[in-house]
């Protein structure tokens, strides 16, 4: 198993960011983490990477607590933290500071299938910064991805782009985490759809199970969530 | 294999079957012949923007029913002695009978039918 939740809550100073959580992660699954705003996707994804810690139960990944398995896993937050003199060049650089795993070489490659374009972030639209901060976590070497809203916000070809990238890139031995609330593009990515609402766990469902019963991710989404 | 005009329905079912359908039915129309290469299944996830697993499952499925056939560091391709005739004939027999069901419920009966059939077969 790569990560396990047991029982885990997390309480924010006045809200609750998830709820008795109980999932198993095992490894190579593209997981769609899917809910509406305030669900406790990201809460989830957070704990997971080890920049939260549960307020009950416990999480654990590669069989150990979060934080120290912080370079196998790899997570791609909501905000976008890049500076905007940074170049592809400059983040690549920062990126080789960072982390061992972080390969160069293939970080170009992704670039060229991204279609980023190679000038400072301040100058790229919010999808091609959204793509360059895909390409900076794919480039690194790691087993478990925790992708927190990575189609948000951005126009319709670079989802496509992201879609396509992930599939290419994905190795089967590989987890993928992805959360989103625009489920319809990337549904047919998931193997498995784990519904979230108000922090409970809503559904937890292999994404073919219910194209068996005749319903799509996008309308199960609809019917749990509503 | 032509992957340009396939398109996957959310709704309409397990997303293997809708793959292995269509394998089935570009055979039955001679689109992909026996012999011929399917993409990898990579690549054809890539095109269809769907999850690498489900094509491998689909693929299994079509290697069960005796369609498909993997070569070693080959890749894969349709088997020689796949059973195109059955499956033409299956598929007519799918068609006919969505056309027989149809009719039916109009309320018009078979000989009403088969002169309108006739007519349109004609000037198609």
């Amino acid at each position: 198993m790569l990560a396990r939740l047991e029982n885990v809550t997390k309480r924010y100073r006045t809200t609750e960011g998830v709820r008795d959580l109980s999932l198993d992660f095992p490894a190579g699954q593209i997981v769609g983490v899917l809910g509406l705003n305030g669900s406790g996707k990201s809460t989830m994804l957070k704990l997971i990477a080890g920049l939260l810690f549960p307020t009950a139960g416990a999480v654990t990944v590669f069989g150990g607590s979060p934080r120290g398995h912080r370079s196998r896993t790899v997570f791609l937050g909501e905000t976008d933290t890049l500076w905007p003199w940074m170049t592809p060049a400059d983040a690549s650089r920062f990126m080789e500071g960072l982390y061992s795993d972080f390969e160069p070489v293939r970080f170009n490659e992704l670039l060229d299938a991204l279609e980023v374009p190679r000038r400072k972030t301040k100058a790229m639209s919010k999808g091609e910064r959204g793509r360059l901060r895909l390409a900076m976590v794919l480039a690194r070497s790691a087993q478990l991805y925790l992708l927190d809203e990575p189609l948000a916000g951005i126009d319709l070809i670079s989802r496509e782009k992201i879609m396509t990238s992930l599939v290419r890139e994905w190795h089967t031995d590989e987890t993928i985490l992805l959360s989103t609330h625009e489920v319809a593009e990337a549904e047919g990515l998931f193997e498995r759809a784990v519904y979230l609402r108000d922090g409970r766990l809503a559904l937890d469902v292999p994404a073919e199970t219910l194209r068996q019963e005749g319903k799509s991710v996008v309308q199960t989404f609809k019917e749990v969530l509503a | 294999m032509t992957t340009d005009s396939w398109i996957l329905d959310m709704d309409a079912g397990p997303i293997f079957e809708q793959i292995g359908r269509n394998v089935r039915q570009q055979l039955a129309r001679g689109d992909l012949r026996p012999g011929d290469k399917l993409p990898s299944a990579r690549d054809l996830a890539t095109t269809l923007s769907v999850n690498p697993n489900t094509i491998v499952h689909a693929y299994g499925e079509l290697e069960a029913q005796g369609i498909i056939e993997k070569r070693r560091g080959l890749g894969t391709f349709v088997r020689e002695d796949a059973p195109v005739k059955t499956m033409r004939q299956n598929m007519l027999k799918e068609i006919v009978e969505t056309f027989v069901n149809e009719v039916r419920r109009l309320g018009v009966d078979d000989e009403e039918a088969m002169a309108v059939l006739k007519e349109a077969w004609d000037a198609g």
